[in-house]
């Protein structure tokens, strides 16, 4: 309603407000073109292809380190010592190295994500409780039966609350890489209609992007309650 | 251990130097060599600087906020009802894509990029800080009534300290986030700052340069946290360090 009533007072250059009205007509034509559900399409592969790869990866590293003191030994302080770095300064040199299509960001998006998903799982698999390990291995359990059956279980809800970091910024890395150098994509939508002052259409792009980082976290909420139904989700920690 | 740990960086410097490499990516003595050279120059710590006066505010304000109003949020059930609501959902919205919003509303100048910064910095501490407060045990809360402490003093000395480990590991994000959104915003959009340094370095080629600017913003991530880090085991001397 304020928005509205500030779009039609007059006193801000429509370009500044556009009205309500045409960002809806804007987010109309951007659904009824074939082109735009293309360029989501883009978007989307390369932010959940660098989030696949940073799973599997991650997670592996991860329970390395938590269950071998020697890789923990080696491998967490590279992590934590270049944590606050941030990776999309490596985003240039990833140009040239891996060309400036698609795959430049998906090495990105596999980097950023990479972080909080080796941290979590090794937070989860290092805290693994001692007594189950001990009964499963007094029970007669093969190495690979307590992997599958203690402690991958005991360690999911961490590996989930890493995925719930990492979806963001998958999306954050997509958008800005598409923004700053990039021929297609959400990200790139948004420059493009940003240089040609169509701030109604611009706006209408901002909203599909937000609704698809929304979902794709809404998303891993369901299928993390749905694998981890024995554990309730009620504190969110970022 | 330490052995081992030595021996592979050694052994990663040493491939890395002496492997083949194209043009575009530098081996770490010339890395350090232009550095050096680069620490010689006004242009690079223009850069640092400009860089700087756009994160510190940034953070600055998003953390005040976030932590100011978390802990509202936290205490008082109708401002918890107003507010948190639009933050949960908001929260996993990659905030960058307000810049080209913030520069047409607040100029392509400095405002609208510690503004975002700010945006950004906000999510994790307000979360971080509702959820600190929400956490405080009844029972302390409870017994500091019973001996008849008042509501702001049981803010200043229950709640507050209950809420401060979650609301400085929170910090160590905002921190981090911080640097990227600055680093994002200047690539996108600046005329100073070490992003703006490492568009022009790669647009001209100059790969001696862009070294430099990743190493410069390399450093300064790592300081930042380690001053949040210093700052975290300082005021909570009395909590043991958890894993981040």
């Amino acid at each position: 309603m304020v928005w509205e009533w500030a779009a039609r007072s007059g006193l801000w250059s429509p370009l500044l407000f556009p009205s309500l009205v045409k960002i809806f007509t804007e987010l109309g034509l951007f659904f009824t073109r074939g082109a735009s559900w293309m360029e989501a399409w883009v978007s989307l592969q390369r932010a959940l292809g660098g989030f696949a790869l940073a799973a599997v990866v991650g997670i592996s590293l991860g329970m390395l380190m938590g269950r071998s003191k020697f890789v923990a030994g080696l491998l967490d302080p590279l992590f934590s010592g270049t944590y606050a770095v941030p990776k999309l300064a490596l985003f240039p040199i990833f140009i040239f190295v891996f060309g400036i299509g698609s795959l430049s960001k998906v090495a990105l998006v596999f980097l950023e994500c990479l972080y909080p998903i080796v941290i979590m799982t090794y937070a989860g698999a290092r805290e693994v409780n001692r007594a189950f390990l001990w009964s499963a291995q007094n029970m007669g359990a093969s190495r690979a039966a307590i992997l599958r059956r203690v402690v991958i279980p005991a360690t999911a809800p961490f590996i989930f609350a890493g995925f719930r970091v990492a979806v963001p910024v998958a999306m954050i890395v997509v958008v800005i890489t598409e923004m700053v150098a990039s021929a297609d994509g959400l990200g790139y939508l948004v420059i493009y209609a940003l240089s040609s002052l169509r701030t109604d259409r611009m706006l209408a792009v901002v909203a599909v992007i937000a609704v698809l980082g929304y979902l794709l976290d809404k998303a891993v909420v369901l299928a993390r309650d749905r694998l981890i139904y024995w554990e309730k989700l009620d504190t969110y920690y970022v | 251990m330490a052995a081992a740990k030595a021996s592979l960086l050694v052994a990663v410097l040493l491939v890395w130097q002496l492997a083949p490499l194209p043009g575009y990516i530098l081996s770490p003595a010339e890395i350090i060599k232009h550095f050096a050279q680069a620490l010689g120059t006004a242009e690079l710590y223009e850069n640092i600087g400009a860089s700087l006066a756009r994160s510190v505010p940034g953070f600055v304000l998003g953390s005040f906020l976030g932590a100011a109003l978390g802990l509202a949020a936290g205490v008082a059930r109708w401002f918890d009802r107003m507010l948190s609501p639009a933050v949960f959902l908001t929260y996993p919205v990659p905030k960058i894509v307000m810049l080209p919003i913030f520069m047409i509303w607040f100029g392509i100048g400095d405002l609208s990029k510690v503004l975002i910064i700010a945006l950004a910095c906000f999510y994790p501490v307000f979360i971080n800080a509702y959820y600190g407060v929400r956490q405080t045990r009844s029972i302390l809360v409870w017994s500091a009534l019973n001996m008849g402490a008042t509501p702001a003093q049981i803010f200043r000395r229950v709640v507050l300290p209950s809420a401060a480990p979650m609301i400085l590991a929170s910090l160590r994000v905002s921190l981090a986030l911080s640097f990227i959104v600055m680093f994002a915003a200047e690539m996108i959009n600046a005329r100073s700052g070490l992003g703006h340094m490492i568009r022009v370095a790669e647009n001209s080629l100059r790969f001696d340069l862009m070294y430099v600017s990743l190493l410069a913003i390399a450093i300064l991530g790592y300081a930042g946290d380690r001053l949040v880090r210093l700052a975290h085991s300082r005021l909570l001397a009395w909590q043991q360090p958890t894993a981040a």
